[in-house]
């Protein structure tokens, strides 16, 4: 980067108004400005550049943290030992080892499971976008559907909720560990959102209904032939049931 | 815990350069955002000996550089409609307003590589070390996108008691 030569002389005063000067080099620029008005002028301008700035981004300062950030700060990261987790854990185990006892053939709960935290984890992360929820709206769903359909590799619907109050928003393609889904958004009147999340079910094994609870965040999963399932929300357990409910009869019909 | 108290201490600065970076005060929010949420999960590499604005600054600062990288591969390019939802903006008074606009226009007209310069500098009152760190480059180059940001700006905003926006090339 080449810089004409009385740049040299410039980047003094500005190191001068800004701070970066001080003792005896910073006397010898004050005495400089008292006699040499183009620099003054300068070091003037400045100064009200930055009372500008400061004007039009101080209030900033003070006003109300928005609560997506105030909830990214209670946010816990890969971990979470708050009671409800424990005994949802807990429960889970006491499924799990109950459908090893039957020696079900239909269930796979560590895949549905995991599923069930990829989905998680996508619902926490996009739910709280409010202004790039989703990537394809709902006034284009048609593409919206094809294009997911496309890569997920199966054939999906999208299944219509406003029965329980939820209006589609609109969807997004997320990765799934090595594989693609398919993130579906819907919203109450209320803005609560709620997400469905869908995936190839490579094994093409079924299970039951299952439901885990996670950072305040309600999923009921469930794996059906060619596909798992996986419906998230900030709502209670019998909603997100009643919800799944109705995700499976529209794949279903 | 200490860490999550001094890093929500933080949140109105944070708030104030992103919202300077980007001129808009929503998208700064979601900008904040994943500061926030990249902060938390980086926490053990930052250096309690220096000081924790700066190191969130710079991992704010390389969030944004990368979303426009991002953004410019993908060709988008920013139109009104982006620009601020009026509900998420809260309205200063109406001079306030004309200055906030005046300054963001003004800013939107710089190099990024000077925007931020002149906002770590002049708004934030950062150390040109500090900024030379935060934005990766010598201290000497800190210097002369600093003069050049500066000039533009008079080149923009005028020299009066209040900031005119001028119609340049």
């Amino acid at each position: 980067m080449t810089e004409p030569a009385n740049n040299s002389e410039d980047w003094s005063l500005h190191a001068y108004a800004d701070g970066e000067i001080a003792g005896q080099e910073c006397r010898a620029l004050d005495e400089r400005l008292a006699t040499d008005p183009e620099a003054r002028a300068k070091v003037e301008a400045w100064r009200r550049q930055k009372s500008w700035l400061k004007e039009a981004f101080d209030p900033a300062l003070d006003e109300t943290v928005p609560p997506q950030i105030k909830a990214a700060l209670r946010h816990r990261r890969g971990f979470s030992f708050s009671p409800a987790a424990i005994a949802a854990a807990l429960a889970l185990l006491l499924i799990g080892g109950a459908a090893g006892w039957f020696g079900s053939q239909q269930m796979n709960p560590p895949k549905a499971m995991e599923f069930a935290d990829l989905a998680i984890e996508a619902h926490e992360i996009y739910s709280r976008e409010s202004r790039h929820a989703v990537e394809v709206a709902a006034n284009d769903s048609e593409h919206l559907t094809t294009w997911l359909s496309k890569r997920v590799g199966q054939k999906l619907v999208i299944p219509d909720l406003s029965a329980r109050g939820y209006s589609f928003m609109g969807g997004r393609l997320l990765a799934a560990g090595d594989q693609p889904a398919a993130q579906f958004m819907y919203e109450d009147q209320a803005k609560r959102r709620i997400t469905i999340f869908l995936t190839a079910n490579a094994g093409g094994r079924e299970s039951k209904f299952l439901v885990v609870e996670k950072q305040g965040v309600t999923a009921c999963y469930w794996l059906d032939g060619p596909l798992g399932f996986v419906i998230a929300g900030e709502t209670s357990r019998d909603d997100i049931v009643s919800l799944a409910h109705l995700v499976y009869q529209s794949f279903e019909s | 815990m200490t860490f999550r108290a001094d890093l929500t201490a933080e949140i109105p600065y944070l708030r104030r350069f992103a919202r300077a970076l980007t001129g808009d005060p929503a998208l700064a929010d979601d900008l904040v955002q994943d500061c926030v949420e990249r902060a938390l999960v980086k926490s053990h590499l930052y250096d309690p000996t220096r000081p924790l604005r700066a190191w969130l600054y710079a991992v704010l600062r390389n969030i944004h550089v990368s979303g426009l990288r991002r953004e410019r591969r993908a060709g988008i390019v920013k139109t009104v409609d982006d620009l601020s939802d009026p509900e998420v903006m809260q309205r200063p008074s109406q001079e306030g307003e004309t200055l906030f606009l005046q300054v963001t226009a003004a800013l939107d007209r710089l190099p990024d590589q000077q925007r931020e310069v002149v906002v770590l500098v002049a708004l934030e009152e950062m150390s040109y070390r500090d900024v030379a760190e935060i934005t990766g480059v010598p201290v000497g180059t800190v210097m002369s996108r600093l003069s050049r940001a500066r000039s533009a700006l008079r080149e923009l905003i005028g020299e009066g008691a209040k900031p005119s926006l001028r119609r340049v090339k």
